[in-house]
């Protein structure tokens, strides 16, 4: 631990700087973020919090360069991004891994691309894959792995091409809860190891706290930063944190916030109504009266 | 770590053969494991249990075509007449017999081997057209919007309807007949070769930008392969459809090949060689699609099933 804290890695810093996303419709521009300002410094583990829809995806494609901003910039290194490009890996909720490539096929396609030898690609692929425990599944399609499997897979792969960041867009919304835990502590430990920056987009707030050295959060849309929320929790960080009270009192703050968002988010009446209408009286008339 | 494995591989274990352990466990438990003839016994009663499915399936095959036999000969024999007539049809022994005179004549063989000359060469230049062509419509916009309408137009037109334009344009009877071929398989070969570069999932376009791929990488690692199920199906169809415009072709223009033979029988007054005709071109549409669909699992080993 101590050799790791000794090295402090100096690349990897991401800004973001207010920036403004719109897209053009019949009824001119409709903004999905707004004036947003983010960064994460090299190494740090961030994580974007918010409800369905409030642009926090959007932001993370824009940083991986699929989606150009309307106002402001994003750099990493002071390197202004245009494009998508190794030096930023992603991971995504779907896996998306190649079928018709065996789990070492995706996780050498990194490197193939890089014009990397064979025994180069072979040698970093062994590695990365015994680092996730999946030496023995080197040889199979991604059809015959397990969703978790499979986001192991998705993981490495991108760690592969060595990038300076690494985006993760709700990579583990599809797994099962147990699978998802499992999975967390994979990748804090690989996070650990390996010292590159993270940023991680996530609806879900345990698993934004439990990683995260700093959480931001979204309001709905249009999106921008409603909070940023420093995480102390010391790591290496155990499943049991997520009972103490300091975790429940993160949670409880972090919680409150996403909720009044969250409602706003599921538009005019439910908002008007703020949720206490929804006991509304019927008289003690039964459904079928009402109906 | 390894938990997931080890469910899965127990899971597959369970789904392969629960039961079937479960009855034969106690067998084997009871055989000695000196003698070999015992212990070959409950291998390939697992075998057939296993297969069960499968081998069924080839029994019923192989009763429903002694039928189909049957009925034929018992058909020709008393030389029905109901609404069809079956008076001049060739009865299976009499094509029997035309079977084995024609394997010891050389020229029933010529047919053959120039209609499958003809199909290689009409198939392999519209597979080699068409897949390229396919690929490049659907990867740029532009090229689908110029060139799209122009197949649409020609798409519809019957691969023998263009039998008398062929002639005009090919100098020799021989190109022309290849040109119909070329024609009737080049239309299913790029419509699913389009199909399936329209269902390329644009994530794993993304994924592999975000790994370093630029467009000539992202064409042949990603597009090409996940259109390649789509590619063969194309290439399925197109065999089919090929086989149909060459006999076509051949019984209009031709001066040989296997539609050519069948025809000829007819003007000859030689009835069991129609039906020896028509058997070998099922025969030989059947064994090309067979060897199209063996190319691709061997070219999609993620395919499998």
């Amino acid at each position: 631990m101590s050799e790791i804290k000794a090295s402090a890695p100096s690349k990897g810093r991401v800004d973001v700087r207010n920036f403004a996303l719109s897209y053009p419709t019949l009824d001119g521009p409709v903004e999905a973020v707004c004036d947003t300002s983010i960064h994460v410094n090299p190494g740090e583990f961030v994580s974007i919090v918010g409800p369905s829809g409030c642009g926090k995806s959007t932001l993370l494609n824009a940083v991986a360069g699929f989606l150009k901003p309307t106002e402001g910039d994003v750099t990493v290194d002071d390197e202004v991004v245009d494009g998508p490009g190794a030096d930023r890996g992603m991971v995504f909720q779907q896996y998306s891994l190649f079928p018709w490539k065996t789990v070492k096929g995706n996780v050498e396609f990194g490197l193939k691309m890089k014009h990397v030898d064979k025994s180069s690609r072979d040698r970093a692929a062994r590695t990365l894959l015994g680092l996730a425990g999946l030496t023995a599944f080197e040889n199979k399609y991604p059809d015959s792995l397990s969703g978790g499997m499979k986001q192991r897979v998705g993981i490495v792969r991108a760690l592969a091409t060595g990038p300076k960041v690494l985006l993760l867009d709700e990579p583990f919304g599809a797994l099962d809860a147990q699978t998802r835990v499992i999975m967390q502590q994979i990748l804090t430990n690989m996070w650990q190891r390996l010292k590159i920056s993270v940023l991680f987009v996530t609806h879900d707030i345990d698993e934004a706290i439990f990683l995260s050295d700093r959480v931001y959060c979204m309001t709905a849309r249009p999106g921008t930063i409603k909070a940023e929320i420093s995480i102390p929790l010391e790591r290496p960080r155990q499943q049991s944190m997520m009972m103490s009270s300091e975790f429940l009192g993160l949670r409880r703050g972090l919680m409150s916030l996403i909720r009044e968002e969250s409602i706003k988010a599921m538009g005019g009446e439910l908002n008007d109504l703020a949720l206490d209408g929804l006991s509304i009286d019927l008289h003690g008339q039964s459904l079928a009266d009402v109906l | 770590m390894n938990v997931e494995g080890a469910a899965l591989r127990r899971e597959q274990d369970a789904s392969a053969e629960s039961d079937l352990a479960v009855q034969l466990s106690p067998m084997h438990a009871v055989e000695p494991s000196t003698s070999s003839p015992p212990q070959l016994l409950p291998y390939v009663k697992r075998w057939l249990l296993l297969n069960r499915g499968g081998l069924r399936a080839v029994f019923a095959g192989a009763i429903s075509l002694m039928l189909f036999l049957l009925a034929w000969h018992l058909l020709t024999k008393y030389r029905v007449v109901f609404f069809v007539r079956f008076t001049n049809v060739p009865s299976p022994a009499a094509v029997y017999e035309s079977l084995s005179r024609a394997m010891h004549d050389s020229r029933f063989f010529m047919h053959v081997m120039l209609s499958c000359r003809r199909i290689l060469f009409g198939f392999s230049l519209a597979a080699f057209t068409a897949v390229p062509l396919g690929l490049v419509m659907g990867r740029f916009k532009l090229a689908h919007e110029i060139l799209f309408p122009v197949t649409e137009v020609l798409r519809p037109i019957p691969a023998i309807a263009w039998v008398p334009m062929a002639i005009m344009l090919w100098p020799t009877n021989e190109q022309s007949i290849v040109f119909i071929t070329f024609l009737g398989s080049f239309f299913p070969i790029l419509v699913n070769t389009l199909h399936g570069m329209s269902l390329v999932d644009p994530v794993l376009v993304r994924a592999s930008q975000c790994l370093g791929a630029r467009e000539m990488s992202i064409f042949r690692e990603v597009y090409f392969p996940a259109s390649l199920p789509h590619i063969f199906t194309g290439l399925t169809v197109g065999m089919g459809v090929a086989w149909v415009s060459l006999i076509a072709a051949e019984m209009i223009s031709g001066q040989y090949g296997i539609g050519y033979f069948t025809w000829e029988a007819y003007s000859l007054v030689q009835y069991p060689d129609i039906a020896l005709g028509m058997i070998c071109i099922g025969v030989l549409g059947l064994g090309s699609s067979a060897l199209i669909r063996g190319l691709g699992r061997v070219v999609m080993p993620w395919n499998r099933t």
